[in-house]
Parts: C-alpha cells; sequence; structure tokens
C-alpha cells in the first residue's frame, strides 16, 4: 500500500466514512464528523501507524493534510 | 464539544449505512461484491497463520457486517480482541459492532447488562471499547457514559442521568489524579482514611440508589517519584498514599464491590506507556490510547466474572505440552520434564496449572494417547509436579478434542463454555475453534518456556469469590446504613463547597485573547449561541463602553482549570443584551454558570441596566443548555422554532448570586 493509501484509508476508517478523499489542501474541520475526538483519534493512530511521535505544539498546528504529509515525511522518512 | 472531554451520551454512531442495517436491499450485483469481498477477506485471513492480525481480523468482521451477516461479523469482532491490540483497529472495530443489529448481538452473546461509565478523566474511547470487550467475555453491555469528571456529581444527585439509566453495574474509570493526597502527608493514616471514606461513600450510594455493583478502578502508582527509592520507605510519600489506599479499596470492596487492579494493568502495559502525558494535555486521557484495549478487556473479564461467565475448567493436552516429547514413542524415560531448558520450563507450566487448581479451576486432561502410557508418566516420572488426584477428568483417547471436550464437559457436569482449551498444536486448536466454536483456546506458543505467561494473562478466569449469602447479607445492611450516614452528610451542595472553588472574572484583556478566542472557535456543547466570534468581534466588545466581554477562571482544592468560561453583552437601553454565554465542558457541573450570571448581574449595574436578556440558539450539540436560563429564574420571552429568548429582571428578582464559588479579583 502507497503512503497515500494508508493515509486515506486511515482517515477513513477513524471517520467512519469509506468515501473520504484527501487532498493536500484539504483542511481537517472539513472532513465529514470530525471534531475534537477524531482529532484526538487521529492523531493518536497516525502516531500508531506511522511510528512518529507528535509534540503538544504538533497537535494544534496539524490541521491540513498537506502540513500532515510534511511532518509525516520528516518524521518518519517517507517518501 | 470543547476540549474533547465532554461526551455525556449514551448514543453510539448508527451511521445510515444501508450495508449494515438492510443486507437485503442490496441490488444484486452489489450484494455479489459485497459477498466476493467477504470470501476474499476470509480466505486472506485464513492463510495468515493461527492468530491472524487485528486489521485481518476487523477486514472480515466488516465484510461480514456488510452482508448482515451478524454471528459471522461477531466471530472475528471476538478473534480481534484477542489479537495484538491496535488502538485505530479497535476504534474501527467498535464501529463495526455498533451497525451490527442490537437484538442479534444480544442474541448471540450469552449475558445482556447494563453498565454506566464514570470517570474523572475523558472515557469517550474507552465506553465503545468496553462493548467491544464485553462482547468478547461474553456480556453484551448496553453502556451509559457520564460527562467529563462528574463521576461524584452522578453518584451524589439521585435525580442524575446516571440513576435514570438503572445501571447493573456502575464502572468507576478514575485514575491517581482524581486523588486529593499531596506529594507528602504528615499524617498519612489520615489522609488515606479521608480517600477510603469517599470512595466508600461513592460505593453505598450506587449499591443503594442504583443497586447497581459497583466496579472499582484502582490507581495506578506512577512509575516516578520524587523521593526516588526514599518515596517506597515513607510512608507520607505520594505513592506510600497510593499503595496504601489500593490495599484498602481491596480490603473494603468485600464480596459487594468489583475492583480492576489498575496499578498490575499499568505494569503489564508499562507504566510509562499507561500515562501519556501529551495525550492528558491534549484531551484529558489518564490512560493512554495504546493502553485502553487492555484496560477495557480487564474490565470486562471482571464484568463477566461477577456474571458467572468466568471459565471453570482447563482441559489440557499431555505431549508437548505437560512435557516435551511423545510419551507413546520417547517412553516415560524419554520425554523431557525436569531437567533443562525445556525440562524446567514443563515443570513451571505444570505448577501454574496446579495453582490455578488451588485457586478453584478445574482441571481435566485432553489428550490423544493410549490411557495407560499417559496416567504412567504422572504415576512414574520423578518430576511430574501435576498428580492424578487434581485432576477432576482424564480423557486420553484416540477420539477426536471436539469429542473428548463434550466428554469433559458432560462428565463435570458444565458447560462446554465454561472450558478453556490448552494444547501446543496449532491444528488441534484450530479444530476445536471451528467445531466448538464455544470452547476458549489458549494459543501457546512455540517456546514452552513461555507457556506460564500465556496461560496466565488469558483474562477470563475472573471469579468473584462469593462468600455466605449472609455475609453478603451484612454488607448490604452496612452499605445502606452508610449511604444514609452520608445522605446526611453530603449533597451536591456540600461536595460542590467541599471543592473549595474560586473564580476569577474579569474583562478580557491582550493577554487574555487567545484562549478565549479559542474557546469561542470550539465550544460546541455548553454554548448557548454558538457564534464563532473572531479576535476583531471580541476587541470591538471589549473596548465598547457599552458592552462587557468578561472571561473567567477556576480553580479549586485539586486543580486549577484555567480560562473555561465566556460571557459578552451589550446594552440595549435599559436591558443588557447577553451575546454569547459558553464555558468549557471540562467544568460542566459545578454551577459555573451561575456565577458567569451573577458577574454579568453586577455588569449590569454598572451599565445601568435593570434586566438580563439571554438566548438559546439549539444547535445538534448544545441540547445541555437548551433550559439553563430557564433552571435560573429568566421567564422565556419568546420562542421562534426552539430559539428561545429569556429575560430576568434583576431590579424586581434580586441579583443573582452563587453560594458555593468564591469569586476573586472581580474587576469591573
Amino acid at each position: 500500500m502507497t503512503y497515500d493509501t494508508r493515509l486515506t484509508e486511515l482517515f477513513r476508517q477513524i471517520l467512519d466514512e469509506p468515501t473520504i478523499e484527501l487532498r493536500d489542501d484539504t483542511h481537517f474541520t472539513d472532513l465529514p464528523g470530525w471534531d475534537s475526538l477524531a482529532h484526538v483519534n487521529t492523531m493518536f493512530s497516525l502516531e500508531e501507524e506511522f511510528g512518529v511521535t507528535f509534540t503538544g505544539d504538533e497537535f494544534g498546528r496539524l490541521h491540513t493534510v498537506g502540513l500532515l504529509k510534511e511532518t509525516l515525511q520528516r518524521k518518519a522518512a517517507l517518501p | 464539544m470543547s476540549d474533547a472531554t465532554s461526551n455525556a451520551s449514551t448514543s453510539t454512531s448508527t451511521r445510515g449505512s444501508a450495508a449494515g442495517e438492510h443486507p437485503r436491499d442490496h441490488a444484486p450485483a452489489e450484494e455479489a461484491t459485497l459477498r466476493r469481498d467477504l470470501a476474499q477477506a476470509m480466505s486472506d485471513a485464513a492463510s495468515a497463520g493461527e492468530q491472524p492480525g487485528s486489521e485481518l481480523c476487523l477486514k472480515v468482521a466488516n465484510a461480514a457486517a456488510q452482508v448482515g451477516e451478524t454471528a459471522t461479523a461477531l466471530k472475528w469482532l471476538r478473534r480481534l480482541v484477542d489479537a495484538p491490540p491496535s488502538f485505530r483497529t479497535w476504534q474501527a472495530a467498535v464501529k463495526v459492532l455498533d451497525r451490527l443489529d442490537r437484538d442479534e448481538v444480544s442474541a448471540l452473546t450469552q449475558r445482556t447488562s447494563r453498565a454506566a461509565v464514570i470517570g474523572s478523566y475523558n472515557t469517550a474511547q474507552l465506553v465503545p471499547m468496553l462493548r467491544l470487550a464485553g462482547v468478547r467475555a461474553g456480556v453484551h453491555l448496553e453502556l451509559f457514559e457520564g460527562a467529563y469528571d462528574q463521576f461524584q456529581q452522578d453518584l451524589l444527585d439521585p435525580q442524575s442521568a446516571l440513576y435514570a439509566f438503572e445501571p447493573d453495574y456502575v464502572i468507576l474509570a478514575v485514575h491517581e489524579g482524581a486523588l486529593t493526597f499531596p506529594t507528602y502527608a504528615h499524617d498519612p493514616d489520615a489522609a488515606v482514611a479521608a480517600e477510603l471514606e469517599r470512595w466508600r461513600g461513592l460505593w453505598s450510594l450506587a449499591g443503594t440508589r442504583a443497586r447497581a455493583r459497583v466496579v472499582q478502578h484502582t490507581f495506578a502508582v506512577p512509575p516516578h517519584d520524587e523521593f526516588g527509592h526514599l518515596g517506597a520507605r515513607l510512608r507520607g510519600s505520594r505513592q506510600s498514599l497510593i499503595r496504601s489506599l489500593n490495599a484498602q479499596l481491596f480490603e473494603a470492596a468485600g464480596t459487594s464491590c468489583l475492583v480492576v487492579d489498575c496499578d498490575r494493568v499499568a505494569a503489564t502495559v508499562g507504566k510509562e506507556r499507561w500515562f501519556d502525558p501529551r495525550y492528558w494535555h491534549l484531551s484529558k486521557q489518564a490512560v493512554a490510547l495504546a493502553a485502553l484495549p487492555v484496560l477495557a478487556v480487564q474490565t470486562a473479564a471482571v464484568v463477566a466474572g461477577d456474571l458467572g461467565l468466568g471459565k471453570k475448567c482447563v482441559a489440557v493436552d499431555l505431549d508437548n505440552t505437560l512435557w516435551g516429547g511423545v510419551v507413546g514413542e520417547d517412553g516415560v524415560e524419554g520425554i523431557r520434564l525436569g531437567a533443562g531448558v525445556e525440562g524446567e520450563a514443563f515443570v513451571a507450566f505444570q505448577e501454574a496449572l496446579l495453582a490455578l487448581e488451588r485457586r478453584g479451576i478445574l482441571l481435566a486432561v485432553c489428550s490423544k494417547n493410549n490411557d495407560s502410557d499417559a496416567r504412567e508418566v504422572f504415576e512414574r516420572h520423578p518430576d511430574m509436579r501435576l498428580q492424578l488426584d487434581r485432576v477432576a477428568m482424564f480423557d486420553a483417547s484416540w477420539t477426536t478434542k471436539p469429542e473428548s471436550l463434550r466428554r469433559i464437559a458432560d462428565s463435570l457436569n458444565i458447560g462446554l463454555d465454561s472450558i478453556v482449551f490448552v494444547d501446543d498444536n496449532p491444528a488441534e486448536r484450530e479444530l476445536v475453534r471451528q467445531l466448538l466454536p464455544q470452547v476458549d483456546v489458549v494459543a501457546l506458543p512455540a517456546d514452552p518456556a513461555l507457556y506460564v505467561r500465556a496461560l496466565l494473562s488469558y483474562p477470563f478466569f475472573e471469579a468473584t469469590a462469593l462468600g455466605e449469602e449472609d455475609a453478603r447479607r451484612t454488607d448490604l445492611y452496612r452499605a445502606r446504613e452508610e449511604a444514609a450516614a452520608l445522605a446526611e452528610t453530603m449533597s451536591v451542595d456540600t461536595f460542590l463547597r467541599s471543592l473549595e472553588m474560586q473564580a476569577e472574572i474579569a474583562p478580557v484583556d491582550d493577554l487574555h485573547l487567545p484562549r478565549v478566542v479559542q474557546l469561542l472557535g470550539k465550544t460546541n456543547q455548553f454554548n448557548l449561541t454558538t457564534r464563532r466570534h473572531n479576535e476583531a468581534a471580541v476587541r470591538a466588545f471589549a473596548d465598547d463602553p457599552g458592552a462587557v466581554c468578561l472571561y473567567l477562571k477556576l480553580r479549586d482544592r485539586l486543580t486549577d482549570h484555567g480560562l473555561v468560561g465566556v460571557a459578552a453583552a451589550r446594552k440595549d437601553a435599559s436591558v443588557l443584551d447577553i451575546d454569547t454565554f459558553l464555558m468549557s465542558c471540562r467544568v460542566i457541573g459545578r454551577t459555573l454558570e451561575r456565577t458567569m450570571l451573577a458577574a454579568l448581574c453586577g455588569a449590569a449595574a454598572a451599565l445601568g441596566c435593570t434586566t438580563l436578556r439571554g438566548t438559546y440558539v439549539p444547535t445538534a450539540k448544545n441540547t445541555v443548555v437548551r433550559t439553563m436560563y430557564g433552571d435560573h429564574g429568566f421567564v422565556l420571552l419568546v420562542d421562534v422554532s426552539e430559539t428561545t429568548t429569556w429575560t430576568y429582571d434583576i431590579g424586581q428578582r434580586g441579583p443573582i448570586v452563587n453560594e458555593v464559588i468564591e469569586i476573586v479579583g472581580l474587576t469591573q
């Protein structure tokens, strides 16, 4: 599975919305069912899935898919 | 909901997924695709070895749910619980479970029970996980979740939603942060006694008012201590106080209250993994999300044990399970038992089985052997720890294991669902899983050195030590007396007073502006109008001499909650019109709104107004404040499609006051 697919799968699973498509400019709050609980669940699932650890600052700062991918690429050395 | 900390609801996401709910409504072509998906997922899982990973289990469960095969979906959700836990797959599994037909799930699960989870931390993730773990343990749980950190209010208020739910179990999901212990107590006995009394009081309330059994999560001792190793020796250190409280809670629990020994559970997870400070600061998770599946399983196991679903019998294979080698071929002299790395491991495993037997678990032998060969080892081998008189049923024969297990169940007069099958051979285990799904299977690892751990970490041997009926009755009477005494000395009001809450209320300044804007942006529940003012708009309020914009900070005996309330209002002739009134869900249930209204009464006077006017604009999430104005003496003025406007005549009714919260630093 490519990295983009893994990311999309993860968001679909956490938000329980099998049709979600992610674009770099997708703002998390635009995703269906997004709320603070979904935020927490997503952040931790990302940590679990990609073996990264976010800082408290990143929890607040990462709010678009583009920003998230940039951070994941840096932290998990993903392509 | 603000701060991700509150979610006081019993609702579970029942997404309108046609797939889950009306399997027969699929177009034939779609149905065929879904069935193919299921077949593919099952074949993937089958080729993934004995215990497919949780991701694969999820895939099969989901595919089965899509075509309405509830029993298959449930089976794979149960297998998912047995796989190494992953937070993400558990989250997704919980949603699959929610989509299954509740009546069918109930019918396919041994028992159904109602459990209310009230806690001191954000339990939004734990609660649905309990439902999943419950299904694995044999209990279909109907769940209620209390609001964030309101476990005491919920028990103290006889009118609370908790009591209305009529739970069979009240699960106190609490953590050590909820304890009032100092870092060092000069009178440790008094400190522990005070906490013990508090928890016992809460137990009594649950027992007498709800007639519910309490499941108390006891307290994990933090892994680090400012006193270092000295902390263990000082009776007044926080870690000693927590240990001592745990010990006294276990004792006080007697037979009337259940406990989950969280200190031990945390140790199995690893104490540094049990608590993740980042997620505590982010959303008040006092148990790390990664550890929640384990906590859910352990809690469900305790509840199942109380319902009599704890396993009663271990049916154990012989060759390569109790000793190394095959006695029929190697002879009694040739098997590996006693000496050497492997031999010692088998001895250790026998001792673990004996320990289970001593606590009341029946042992049965379930072996493909000549009966006489098998017995000879027990009779002649000097290193056999397990003796024949400890074996309740000895079944060595050449029939299949499922047949043998049926004979064992019949002869011991227990249900197949009370038996745990332990065998080193994966093929035998798979056969039992297929033919006798009621029997639980412990998958022994390849290395006998790890057998003991595999056996003892199996969670469903839980039993409530049932005392004499008379002893329980005595407990009940004692609990009733205690509750009566508590009701006299304790009420929600006295509880709130005991928190020694102090509110700081002041006009919003630059220093507090960012947090105020943040709260305006994300508070969903306790928000009367949900107007998402930006920074400029808040400034405009603050700078307008005919308006007021207040922030409110709260601290109490235990915690400094920080800035948790915002109120903005504008003068309209003699009326002070409340534009915005909101509060973080972290502090709902503490009457802080009354203090905010009191502050607005003060602001009204300063602006020459005699009346407060407030509006409630309904949203999907703010029903908690639908009647807030009415509850505080406001009179309903208009109701336009459920948007309601209320007034409060200060001149006539007097200013609103809140006696349980002290106001400090009120600058007007």
